[in-house]
């Protein structure tokens, strides 16, 4: 029996993969048996990255037991990734988080406590620092992995019920300066096409993204793309070789801080060689420069691009590329039938991270490589709801549900009458972004701040000096986690929250896709959805605060169960109420249709019968997009429509190369970037403790091209200090041909004290976009001794 | 005992080679190739240990572009934490195990 159990579910797996390549195995490979009693498959969404694969979770007896993927889903088309194939071993696991724990002092050890008392604390301490210090004493960090439903429902409170706009979450620190790409070049937030373009594509232009690693399931698509079309080009750029650069016909390898002369020369080339799209110009596209975005003419940009030539360029670039390469890769990208560019945070995690996002769509818009099938330029994400939570749907400080922007009153105002409270009850000032919110912590002027599904103890940069303000008894800190974290050890109040599919939400991905995942897993413990913990906390906070105001803002929500009918009802009010007629309309979206759905809907879809048949594939486009046609002005087959342009243009922006704020020096003479490696996931609290993933890469390491190596004297393996002006770390070496010479690369996901590399990284941040330079800074290399035994290291294991 | 379903790609001119090279790892299933480069086939591993080794070999394998996984089933290790009662038991511990 036992043999037949186990023939019935090999031949499972070879038939599902088989499928998903349209493969036909023999015609007697009907399975022996039948799914076993008790077993069934639920649909949801990957709970790392941003790419949204779509996955069925297995379930026997109330337990996970395999995961597989969708195979009409256009995000995965089945594919999953190793660690994506992992996640739901968090579920049940020992080390999940299952009562409410409290301390009043951070020195003091946790006790465990009810969740009545526990939400009373929080109410207490909330209160109290608006109380005494104001309404701006308090403060809540969100984050890109947090459902849509939780990140409104929070905002909702602190906005319209807390009146403050301290209001962030950890995108941004990934993709703030995207944002702020969009906005300023296209006049809308987020892509204009999506993953349909991968398969499409003639020429992909991948820079500072390593795809293979952080994105793997969507490089399968690009490899597959080139393998069965030998004459689709590939031009990687990045200062490090990697998995990604094995697959492109040309790898430009610059030196840190100098892609804007990259990319700028890439635009002279296609200046000069007349490569442009002059209708796509004439029709779709203005000139600006500078701070106030005045206008500029094609002369005077043609000027600008003057000093970029390409052997100029080839020079600042670090001699790792010719002035040939350049004038090939700018060649490949204006001549194909489609290009696709590709960035993620080698780009936007820049002091320069807008402009850097601006010179690429450049690129775009001077060809006309936009709105055409094949043809995109698309910001990757590295969290699974970054873009449908935190940038759509009100999880920045600047930016209310909508795309509205704070400062605006009229937006202010129709979001207060959808809300239902008084006009002027939001303040008109943007909260604290990311960085200043921790100044603030630090300075103590934020007496209060909830935490919720991030861990900025361990991802935020130059983290010891953050971290002295979360140490102290002035800020009151709670946590909702599942895990205990870095970041949980500076807690006062740590709430178990309910993982992935032990909930229902929706995840909005890349490509303007929403999804949902419905609960299938009861959590363990008395952990609970945040949608629950979050209107429970507001109801007693308009206790203490004796401002009906703020019960509002829940009362449409309370009595309702937490696992669907209340994430169901914050899900209708959100897009039925916010996102009617905005850019994002997500009116068609609804949990009904979700539910039919094999890979959600793409906004804008304002109608239920429109979503259905998916959404918008391309934004802007007549007779794709529904606002294309319901906003045209003229009889052109674009019509643009962001709320950022009132000219309803594509902007080409003059952006000159400028250095990063830290660069090497005698005392600091190497660059240091970070980044991922494919086993693991962010902080690593949740593919620590996957055993197959840890075993993988069970401690960070600093990769050293291997003329820097032979210069120091450092072998495979020797440990090595890697120290800034802001910290030390102490890593064992990978000698590798993947830096360029003069850098050092390492990985930012382990907890241990002296392999944590946030300690060292930047904090200076783009003054557009506030997102922190986290890929360059200046360090000093040295061996310390040979190799040493080390040990794999996660808080509360 | 995990059994995965994957695809592996090569290129067309490596497939015939790389096929004969991962019929030969202890674990591997060959179920099937096309005229694309891909090849179907089912890990059977006594251990997720072994899942994981037998991952890597075949990722590491030169003529191995990319291992696609589609399919996982780990029954048996959701047995054995079963078994080992409600603290999480074998394969599901943390960091040092």
């Amino acid at each position: 029996m036992a043999q037949t159990r186990r023939d019935f579910l090999k031949k499972t797996a070879a038939l599902s993969a088989a499928s998903y390549v349209g493969m036909h195995l023999p015609a007697d490979w009907t399975p022996l048996a039948r799914a076993e009693a008790g077993e069934a498959w639920h649909r949801g969404t990957c709970r790392l990255c941003g790419v949204g694969c779509r996955v069925e979770l297995g379930v026997k007896n109330g337990a996970p037991f395999g995961l597989r993927g969708v195979a009409e889903a256009r995000t995965n088309y089945g594919y999953l990734c190793m660690k994506g194939m992992h996640f739901w071993k968090c579920m049940g696991h020992k080390d999940r988080l299952k009562k409410p724990l409290y301390r009043a002092k951070k020195t003091e050890p946790f006790k465990e406590i009810g969740w009545d008392k526990a939400l009373d604390i929080a109410a207490e301490k909330f209160a109290v620092a608006v109380k005494t210090h104001g309404n701006n004493a308090v403060a809540y960090y969100g984050s890109g992995q947090a459902l849509t439903e939780e990140t409104y429902l929070f905002q909702k409170i602190m906005r319209g019920g807390l009146k403050t706009n301290n209001v962030e979450g950890n995108p941004r620190l990934c993709m703030a300066s995207a944002v702020g790409g969009y906005l300023t070049s296209f006049g809308a937030d987020e892509p204009i096409g999506g993953y349909a373009d991968l398969e499409k594509a003639h020429c992909f232009f991948i820079i500072g993204s390593n795809t293979a690693e952080a994105h793997p399931v969507l490089f399968r698509r690009i490899m597959r793309r080139k393998l069965d079309n030998p004459e689709v080009k590939i031009v990687n750029a990045d200062p490090r070789v990697s998995q990604t650069s094995r697959i492109a016909d040309k790898h430009l390898q610059f030196k840190p801080g100098t892609d804007l002369s990259l990319l700028n020369a890439m635009a002279r080339v296609i200046v000069d060689e007349k490569l442009y799209d002059q209708q796509f110009l004439n029709n779709y596209a203005v000139f600006k420069q500078g701070k106030e975005a005045k206008d500029a003419s094609f002369e005077e940009y043609v000027q600008f691009l003057a000093p970029y030539t390409p052997e100029a360029a080839a020079a600042t670039c670090g001699g790792g590329l010719t002035a040939d390469d350049i004038r090939q890769a700018a060649r490949w990208f204006a001549t194909s039938k489609g290009t696709v560019s590709l960035w993620c945070m080698g780009i936007n995690q820049r002091k320069q991270g807008v402009w850097a996002n601006n010179l690429i769509h450049n690129l775009h818009i001077l060809t006309g490589q936009l709105l055409k099938e094949g043809a995109d330029s698309l910001s990757l994400t590295g969290q699974p709801n970054a873009c449908g939570g935190v940038r759509e749907a009100g999880g920045l400080c600047h930016i209310l549900p909508g795309h509205r922007p704070v400062e605006k009153e009229k937006m202010r105002n129709q979001v207060e009458e959808a809300w239902g409270i008084p006009l002027g009850r939001i303040p008109a000032e943007p909260g604290l972004h990311t960085m200043d919110m921790f100044s603030a912590v630090n300075n103590g002027k934020l007496k209060a701040i909830w935490i919720n599904c991030t861990s900025p103890a361990q991802s935020l940069p130059n983290c010891d000096l953050y971290n002295q303000g979360l140490a102290g008894d002035d800020c009151f800190v709670v946590c909702t986690d599942i895990f205990k974290t870095r970041t949980t050890e500076y807690a006062n109040l740590i709430l178990p929250t309910a993982f992935h599919f032990e909930k229902t939400g929706v995840y909005g991905c890349t490509e303007r896709r929403s999804q949902l995942t419905r609960k299938a897993v009861k959590a363990p413990g008395e952990a609970k959805p945040e949608v629950w913990i979050a209107r429970e906390w507001a109801k007693k906070l308009a206790v203490k605060l004796n401002d009906p105001v703020i019960a509002q803002c829940v009362k449409p929500f309370d009595g309702l169960e937490e696992d669907f009918a209340l994430p169901q009802a914050i899900w209708d009010e959100y897009t039925q109420k916010l996102t009617k007629n905005r850019d994002s309309d997500l009116r068609g979206a609804t949990y009904p249709v979700l539910g039919r759905m094999a890979d959600g809907v793409q906004w804008p879809a304002p109608t239920e019968d429109f979503a259905l048949k998916g959404g918008t594939v391309k934004k802007f486009v007549k007779g794709i997009d529904p606002m294309a046609d319901s906003e045209s002005k003229n009889d052109l087959p674009y019509q643009f429509y962001g709320p950022a342009h009132e000219d309803r243009k594509l902007w080409i922006w003059l952006r000159a190369q400028a250095d990063p704020s830290e660069i090497p020096d005698a005392e600091y003479p190497f660059y240091l970037s970070t980044g991922r490696i494919i086993d693991h996931w962010h902080t690593m609290s949740m593919t620590g403790r996957v055993p197959e993933l840890l075993r993988a890469n069970p401690y960070a390491y600093v990769e050293l091209n291997p003329k820097d190596a032979a210069k120091l004297g450092i072998k495979p393996g020797d440990m090595v200090e890697i120290k800034s002006r802001r910290g030390t770390n102490v890593l064992p070496a990978k000698v590798y041909e993947g830096p360029i010479e003069g850098m050092v690369f390492a990985y930012w996901h382990d907890q241990e004290q002296s392999r944590m590399i946030n300690k060292v990284t930047k904090d200076d941040y783009d003054p557009a976009s506030k997102e922190p330079e986290f890929k360059i800074c200046a360090v000093q290399v040295k061996k310390v001794s040979g190799p040493q035994p080390l040990k794999p290291f996660l808080v509360g294991a | 005992m995990p059994i995965g379903g994957v695809v592996i790609s090569t290129r067309i001119d490596d497939l015939e080679v790389a096929r004969t090279q991962l019929a030969l790892l202890s674990g591997v299933e060959i179920h099937g190739t096309d005229e694309r480069g891909h090849i179907v086939a089912v890990f059977d591993t006594r251990t997720s240990e072994e899942m994981e080794r037998l991952m890597q070999a075949v990722s590491a394998c030169p003529l191995v572009l990319h291992v696609g996984l589609t399919y996982l089933n780990m029954e048996d290790v959701l047995a054995e934490r079963e078994t080992a009662g409600p603290s999480g038991g074998s394969g599901q511990g943390g960091a040092g195990e």
